[in-house]
């Protein structure tokens, strides 16, 4: 039974995970040729494209009456984003370097998300108008995020032109030059793609459910509470996909992509991923979380700025150890102190 | 003696990489082949938009590395040599084998300077070429 339900937590998790790619793939493409400017799709699939299982998840544990799951897997995704996933990341790349505009932005707006998460989580369970609030805020920053990369891209298309041109010259461009996501031009909406996005909701809903599933039977079975579950498993399960394009990204040297995926993440994780439920149902808070999950969060928010600033702009192999280290230590205390 | 060098990097101490490689040039005339490989590998499960968006990144970066390349190269104090960009895809080694083999080059310019820990955790793309490589390999101590 428990390695049934074991199997069952990972298949769900490849399911989600796929299942959220597939969805985002398609739903561009639907986008695209609905006119939709690349600049906004881009922008936006990125942002959503590594949280949908967190988001699905969260939401599938709150309508089905598990609330404490769905906002644990919120709170541990975005602790688990910042010390785990950038604690590994810097300690294997050895260095992450930030683009100060970018990473001012993109900071605040985690802290600000942070900061008024634990504002609401102050007032009780997190009802409607906190909700209300939460999704314009994730709009806002949406608009800022857009507003920004179109300034990016009509600096840079001028210069690469005159580079792809000299390459041309040379008959070196050996590659497929993939900016596509650029260069697509309005297509029509094919019946395949709308039914990849069918099947994209369809998996995201039935991997959701198993995966919250199999993660509350587990703790039924081993009588590990539901937020422990939330915060540990399922977190660092549906942050698999930030893992990957964090730790993937740094050795490769794309920095801004790297530190840029946790930090959307975390930021659509709490307007989105406890702001929608909210909508809908009121997503009850647990006490711990708001005296020790939450706070913790913001710490490692501000943990994370603080070993920028000392690396002079860069997230440097040190940093990222002394962020691994701090996870384990809320771990601990987590799960042996607070229970 | 070498009339046809294939220079590599990955953006990182270009300096002295060029620096190195014009040192050798001197007032030959000399044919370089400036090389950029966009590693497009990725683990499973990252999501295809974002793929994209790496592979995309990552030709800008080469487009810009080989476009700093020329303009050192090709500057009037070097006229003696005839430079040329060329940007492959896939494992860097690889390509840098492959492409010195096609073009028969005299001899390979990279950097080297990693550290012990940095070797272990990312691995040395130039110990690879060290040990395929078909002519002569000048590592730029780098680190």
């Amino acid at each position: 039974m428990i390695i049934a339900l074991i199997g069952l937590l990972a298949i769900s998790l490849i399911i989600v995970i796929k299942s959220a790619d597939v969805f985002v793939d398609n739903i561009v493409e639907i986008g695209g040729a609905l006119g939709i400017s690349q600049i906004i799709l881009g922008v936006t699939a990125s942002a959503i494209g590594t949280s949908l299982p967190e988001f699905g998840s969260a939401m599938i544990a709150t309508l089905t009456g598990s609330a404490d799951l769905g906002v644990g897997t919120v709170i541990g995704s975005n602790i688990w984003n910042i010390a785990g996933i950038l604690g590994i990341s810097a300690t294997v790349a050895g260095v992450i370097r930030t683009n100060k505009e970018g990473l001012t932005r993109d900071w605040l707006m985690m802290l600000g998300t942070g900061l008024i998460l634990l504002f609401f989580m102050l007032f009780g369970d997190i009802s409607w108008p906190a909700a209300l609030v939460m999704v314009i805020a994730y709009c806002f920053y949406l608009w800022v995020l857009i507003k920004a990369q179109r300034k990016h891209s009509e600096g840079s298309n001028k210069d690469e032109k005159i580079q792809e041109e000299q390459l041309k010259e040379d008959n070196a461009l050996e590659i497929d030059i993939k900016q596509k996501v650029e260069e697509k031009s309005k297509k029509e909406i094919n019946r395949k793609t709308v039914a990849y996005v069918i099947v994209g909701i369809a998996g995201l809903i039935m991997g959701c459910r198993l995966l919250v599933y199999s993660a509350d039977e587990l703790g039924n079975i081993f009588g590990v509470p539901e937020m422990i579950m939330g915060l540990f498993v399922l977190a660092v399960g549906t942050s698999i996909p930030e893992l990957v394009v964090t730790l993937t990204s740094a050795m490769k040297g794309l920095h801004d992509l790297s530190i840029g995926t946790v930090l959307g993440s975390n930021t659509f994780n709490i307007l989105i991923g406890i702001g929608v439920p909210a909508l809908l149902l009121s997503v009850p808070v647990d006490r711990i979380s708001l005296t020790f999950d939450a706070p913790v969060m913001i710490f490692v928010t501000i943990l994370l700025m603080a070993l920028i600033k000392l690396g002079k702009g860069k997230l440097n192999r040190l940093g990222g150890i002394i962020l691994m280290i701090t996870y384990i230590a809320y771990a601990v205390v987590r799960i042996f102190v607070f229970g | 003696m070498y009339e046809k060098i294939l220079v590599a990097t990955m953006g990182e101490y270009m300096d002295p990489i060029i620096e190195h490689t014009l040192d050798i040039i001197q007032e030959r005339e000399t044919e370089v082949i400036g090389i950029y490989v966009v590693e497009t590998s990725v683990p499973f499960l990252t999501p295809k938009k974002v793929k994209e968006m790496m592979a995309a990144e990552l030709t800008r970066k080469g487009k810009e590395i080989l476009d700093s390349m020329r303009q050192e190269f090709q500057s009037p104090q070097h006229y003696m040599v005839q430079f040329r960009g060329v940007m492959r895809e896939g494992s860097p080694a690889d390509e840098i084998v492959k492409v010195a083999e096609e073009e028969g080059v005299d001899l390979i310019v990279l950097g080297t300077g990693k550290n012990l820990v940095d070797k272990r955790l990312l691995g040395s793309v130039s110990e690879k070429v060290v040990h395929s490589a078909p002519c002569t390999i000048l590592l730029v101590r780098t680190g």
